[in-house]
């Protein structure tokens, strides 16, 4: 028998063990013992134990949650199967405790009068909406079509019931109006107020249900029939009468369809500019690739640009602006161009500038900038190393001119 | 510029795309946003503009239950032999489907493999399959992915999962059970276990 004596060791049992529950939940009826204790977070011990204190059941090996579990967790998310004998019960007792009431004026049976007449409001909208859900879901995934037929007349009975229920309540509701209202209690003229409300909206919520049941109905059937009757025209064919025995010609003859009637896409001309494109080119190199052309590659699309082609562009501007570089050089007096250049501190973004980029930078403006250059035409003579091999360079002295020097 | 004179929907380029092509936008069809191309056809503002506006190329929006196709304008119905064959076909088609155990019908989601096994175990079946004509293909299976194929290419069926090959039946499917409907069958031609033997040959 179940050991389970609290609420709270209940809960811990179940939230330990919360993976194993969820599983067991999510996939009702298909996991097997061995399976489940495959997993990482139960051992044959907790499983014996969940087993002893009732939670989960073995049955041919096949493992389940307890049934109120899973009913517990059924009502709470509004699923699972539509289960109207519930405000059966609540109705009976509420009318035992209206009894009661009327024998004793006392308050525990008007708490409980309260407390069904709650539930029953709450059991009513929650089934309609499983109703619902459930029609729904059989029309659009039940594919066994024998079954989707019973399920839904199924369901069309559940709804009668269910409106007789409301029919119940509502009759009970008038008849103690008068007691409800001598109690002079202002709760459950709430209570009762929002009942009578929700019982109107249900009750056309179960009509709007009865509506799509019976349309899925018809929709199921109008399918069999057509299906019974493509049967028949097939036996009809097969006979070769199809044409004789029919009008099969004729509707055929009057069907409107595009695709049927020999309509083509409609076709545009590519226009030659856009063959020139990089766009037609992807395209005629598809049809040769196609047609095993292989002589049609006259023109290629270009290589993809480097990721940083624009770096190197603001590299070569920096560079390319000498005129800057002219001009600190002449506003100042102490080195002649040629050491000017070697020992210039460039910027960071340029990098490192070799000896030969300064070099041919030093020609550069010497033949660009003459005028605005002092030419000595002496020779200096500057030393340094290549590799291990010592090497001395000749270079002309270059000063700024000298009206600039004596101005300073 | 002009759609925007004729305040069209953007889609509109998309739906004569699809529709020009001969194919049917079905509300169920989830492949190239196809049920969002249903929604907007089926907004009635947009119909209206629509259709207006196809109605000057000569195209007509057609509308069945939860499904859109194009027809032609003073066109006259073309090609009688071609359309004869293919419905003839589309009739073995659906009386296999409709001979299923397990019937495919609006919404149902089925893989080939199924039908094959199923055509595979019952004698009856397997010789409405292979009686199709047209398909060239050995073995059961393949026809009836071919057949699979040919009926998603003409948009009654849509390749949901190309992993599991798994196909969903469109509302388009609708229009072929109208037509089937709408056939009247003049007499009863013999009695029913004659017929029977004949597809039992």
């Amino acid at each position: 028998m179940s050991l389970q004596v609290n609420v709270k060791d209940l809960l811990s049992n179940l939230y330990h063990n919360r993976g194993i529950v969820e599983l067991l939940f999510g996939q009702r009826d298909q996991v097997t013992v061995n399976e489940l204790l495959g997993r990482d977070d139960i051992t044959e011990e907790q499983y014996k134990k969940l087993i002893s204190l009732d939670i989960l059941f073995e049955y041919e090996n096949i493992v389940s949650l307890n049934d109120s579990v899973v009913a517990m967790f059924e009502d709470f998310m509004e699923i699972g199967e539509v289960t109207p004998g519930f405000i059966n019960d609540y109705i009976n007792e509420l009318k035992r405790h209206i009894a009661f009431y009327q024998e004793a004026r006392e308050m525990r049976f008007l708490r409980s009068i309260k407390k069904y007449l709650k539930r029953i409001n709450a059991t009513l909208t929650r089934e309609i909406i499983k109703l619902q859900k459930n029609v729904d879901d059989t029309y659009k995934n039940e594919s066994n079509y024998r079954i989707k037929l019973q399920k839904l007349e199924d369901y069309r009975e559940k709804r009668d019931t269910i409106i007789e229920f409301i029919k119940k309540t509502t009759d009970i509701v008038d008849e103690t109006r008068t007691l409800f209202s001598i109690t002079n209690d202002s709760e459950l003229f709430g209570i009762v107020t929002a009942l009578k409300a929700s019982l109107i909206e249900n009750l056309d919520f179960l009509i709007e249900i009865q509506t799509d049941i019976t349309d899925f109905i018809n929709k199921i059937q109008f399918q069999l029939d057509v299906y019974k009757k493509a049967q028949r025209l097939k036996e009809v064919k097969d006979h070769g009468t199809l044409h004789f025995k029919t009008n099969f010609r004729e509707i055929v003859q009057n069907i409107n369809t595009l695709k049927h009637n020999g309509h083509k896409t409609p076709k545009t001309k590519i226009p030659i500019d856009f063959l020139y494109s990089d766009d037609g080119h992807v395209l005629c190199k598809r049809i040769s690739e196609k047609y095993k052309i292989t002589r049609l590659m006259v023109r290629g699309l270009a290589d993809k640009m480097a990721g940083n082609f624009k770096d190197k562009g603001l590299e070569q501007q920096i560079k390319l602006d000498t005129e800057k570089l002219v001009d600190r050089f002449l506003n100042q007096g102490k080195q002649n161009l040629f050491e000017y250049l070697m020992d210039y501190k460039f910027p960071k973004m340029i990098g490192n500038v070799s000896f030969e980029e300064r070099l041919s930078l030093f020609v550069e403006i010497a033949m660009e900038y003459q005028t605005q250059l002092d030419f000595k035409y002496r020779l200096q003579y500057h030393d340094y190393t290549e590799g291990e091999t010592k090497k001395r360079l000749g270079y002309t002295l270059i000063l700024p001119m000298k009206e600039k020097v004596k101005k300073k | 510029m002009e759609e925007y004179n004729f305040n069209l929907p953007k889609q509109t380029h998309d739906i004569f795309a699809v529709m020009a092509r001969g194919a049917f936008i079905s509300s169920n069809g989830t492949r190239d946003g196809m049920n969002r191309l249903y929604d907007v056809i089926n907004n009635p503002e947009n119909f209206d503009r629509l259709q207006a506006y196809f109605n000057v190329i000569r195209y007509n929006i057609e509308r069945g239950n939860n499904f859109f196709y194009f027809s032609k304008l003073h066109e006259p119905n073309s090609e009688i032999e071609k359309k004869l064959e293919r419905f003839e076909r589309y009739i073995d088609i659906i009386d296999l489907f409709a001979s299923m155990d397990n019937k495919i019908g609006i919404g149902s989601r089925f893989r080939p493999s199924e039908i094959a096994e199923e055509c595979n175990a019952n004698v009856r079946l397997k010789q409405k399959l292979q009686k199709i004509p047209l398909y060239r293909s050995e073995t059961l299976h393949n026809k009836v992915r071919e057949i699979c194929d040919l009926m998603s290419r003409d948009s009654f069926l849509e390749l949901e999962d190309e992993k599991t090959e798994s196909y969903k039946v469109l509302d388009s499917y609708t229009y072929l059970l109208d037509i089937i409907n709408s056939v009247a069958i003049y007499e009863e031609s013999g009695s029913g276990d004659d017929t029977q033997g004949l597809i039992y040959n």
